[in-house]
């Protein structure tokens, strides 16, 4: 908990220089595509700020966000980002059980007033009268609701707290609500994936802690930052999607090639993520890399897209609004996709034939 | 030099130049940037920072870059959160800043343009926590009686 030490002093007892958070910072810069300038304010902005308390929520979820942001390798600088923070409450992981742990959420709630940040992870079953997820006797949703009451922000984790995920998918049997449904109060910044990618989490937050604001958020209310190019704008397979060069099995002569995989489902054109630059476990490999294509885990309504193997087609209700990003965003790679001429790609299916851009956005 | 062994010497160099130029346009296109920069330095004293990570670069443009940039007479390692690598390129106030993180994985590769990167500088804090901390030892633990300064008069 704070106790009115700043970061730089706290650490300073540690052996932990002032250097260390300048290099923080030119790596968080450097993954949050900042000015390389800004690199200096936010170690300033860093060393000067309190430990900052955060509560962190679990409601129906499957413990795999909390995973990815752990999972760091070994103790350096990518875990930094928890010597900045104070995990007051964590069920899964902190040593406190039972009253212990809620003493210790409502004492981080009355610490800091108004300055505390909320973390959750799942959706909030609301349908029945909220029963449906419990945790030390009062529904999901009350706890959110009291919780978030004093926070200074909430942070929806994963694609189940920032739009519903796999427990609002069809038939959402619980009725269950991302965080952004429940609360109106407060700003809410999702950061989505299946799980997230873990720098995404832990750049925001320490963007939060060093400047004080809230990053600049999509239509989604997702960090620009890590959110702000689609996985087909940063493809390396692009190229190849650009000639229309397609794998159309997984192990035909294309696949072995390492051609496009939009026509074995990729949702690479509609899913904005920043796994083709920052990959996973730490910068190995991220699906397409594996020979498998994007499965669209950080979008809304993901599980509903209508099959991992279908491709995208027609701009749906959902792909609509991405669709006008990507044209904002000078961008036209989603809009191209959703509108694929057909001919061009039963063209292309003949004999893995060329296929420009041209010939794919001359629509009907 | 002899002008004209000069001149012969530049020819090379330009020559060189030229192929790598074919070699990988972004490392040319980079320099260019760099060279801009450092006539801003001095102009206006304003330091510049070039992400190498945030650009779509292969390991042919990288080799390309520090070849065409070379060695100058600082290297220096850092133990800082894992280790950081600065070092001087063959053109003074070019800097090529190397941090790396969990298993020794390149986190962060910047070039810099400025008299020295700020991350070899000790903050002022740390200097201030350091005196303190030197004063504090003194006072507590009084200081062997054989210091460096008495080692040097023997020699003297
Ligand atoms: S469709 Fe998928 S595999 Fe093909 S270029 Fe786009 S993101 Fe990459």
């Amino acid at each position: 908990m704070s106790d009115g030490r700043t970061l730089g002093q706290l650490l300073a007892q540690r052996g932990v220089s002032r250097r260390a958070f300048l290099k923080y910072s030119s790596y968080l810069a450097s993954l949050m595509a900042l000015p390389p300038a800004a690199s200096r304010a936010m170690a300033e902005g860093l060393a000067k700020a309190p430990r900052q308390s955060v509560i962190w929520l679990s409601f129906q979820e499957c413990t795999g966000c909390t995973e990815s942001i752990t999972r760091a390798h070994s103790p350096t600088l990518e875990d930094l980002i928890f010597d900045f923070i104070s995990l007051d409450y964590h069920h899964t992981l902190q040593a406190a059980s039972g009253e212990a742990a809620e003493a210790a959420r409502h004492e981080a709630m009355a610490a800091n007033k108004g300055k505390y940040i909320v973390v959750v992870d799942g959706s909030v079953p609301v349908g029945a009268g909220a029963i449906y997820s419990t945790i030390a006797g009062i529904t999901n949703q009350q706890m959110l609701e009291e919780t978030v009451k004093d926070a200074f922000a909430v942070v929806a984790v994963g694609t189940c707290a920032a739009f519903g995920g796999i427990p609002h998918a069809r038939p959402n049997p619980t009725n269950a609500m991302p965080i952004r449904r429940l609360v109106k109060d407060k700003p809410v910044i999702n950061i989505s994936g299946c799980p997230p990618i873990p720098e995404a989490m832990a750049g925001t937050l320490a963007h939060v802690l060093a400047f004080g604001n809230v990053p600049e958020l999509d239509s989604h209310g997702r960090p620009l930052a890590f959110f702000g190019d689609s996985i087909h704008d940063r493809c390396y397979r692009r190229p190849f999607y650009d000639k229309g060069q397609f794998a159309e099995s997984f192990d035909d002569d294309g696949a072995r090639k390492g051609w496009c995989l939009y026509k074995l489902g990729c949702k690479g054109p509609v899913t904005y993520n920043a796994c083709a630059t920052l990959k996973w476990n730490g910068g190995v490999s991220f699906p397409i890399q594996s020979g498998h294509g994007c499965l669209g885990c950080s979008e809304p309504h993901f599980w509903d897209m209508g099959g991992f193997y279908k491709p995208v087609s027609a701009p749906s209700d959902e792909v609509g609004p991405l669709a006008a990003i990507a044209v904002a965003g000078g961008a036209a790679a989603g809009v191209a996709a959703g509108l694929v001429h057909r001919a061009a790609k039963v063209k292309a299916k003949a004999a893995h034939t060329t296929v420009t851009v041209d010939d794919l956005e001359k629509t009907s | 030099m002899d002008p004209l062994e000069h001149a012969a010497l530049s020819g090379t160099d330009e020559a060189a130049m030229a192929a790598k130029a074919e070699d990988s346009p972004l490392a040319m296109a980079l320099l260019r940037e760099i060279s801009a920069a450092l006539a801003d330095y001095l102009e206006t004293g304003e330091t510049a920072v070039i992400d190498l990570k945030s650009l779509p670069m292969l390991d042919a443009d990288r080799d390309a870059l520090a070849d065409l940039l070379g060695e100058g007479e600082v290297t220096a390692t850092l133990n800082v959160a894992g280790e950081s690598e600065v070092r001087e390129t063959g053109y003074a106030g070019v800097w090529w800043v190397r941090h790396f993180g969990a298993d020794r994985k390149l986190a962060a590769e910047q070039i810099e343009i400025t008299a020295v990167p700020e991350i070899l500088l000790a903050h002022r804090d740390d200097i201030a926590a350091a005196a303190d901390r030197l004063a504090a030892s003194l006072k507590t633990d009084p200081p062997e009686p054989m210091t460096t300064l008495d080692r040097d008069t023997h020699h003297v």
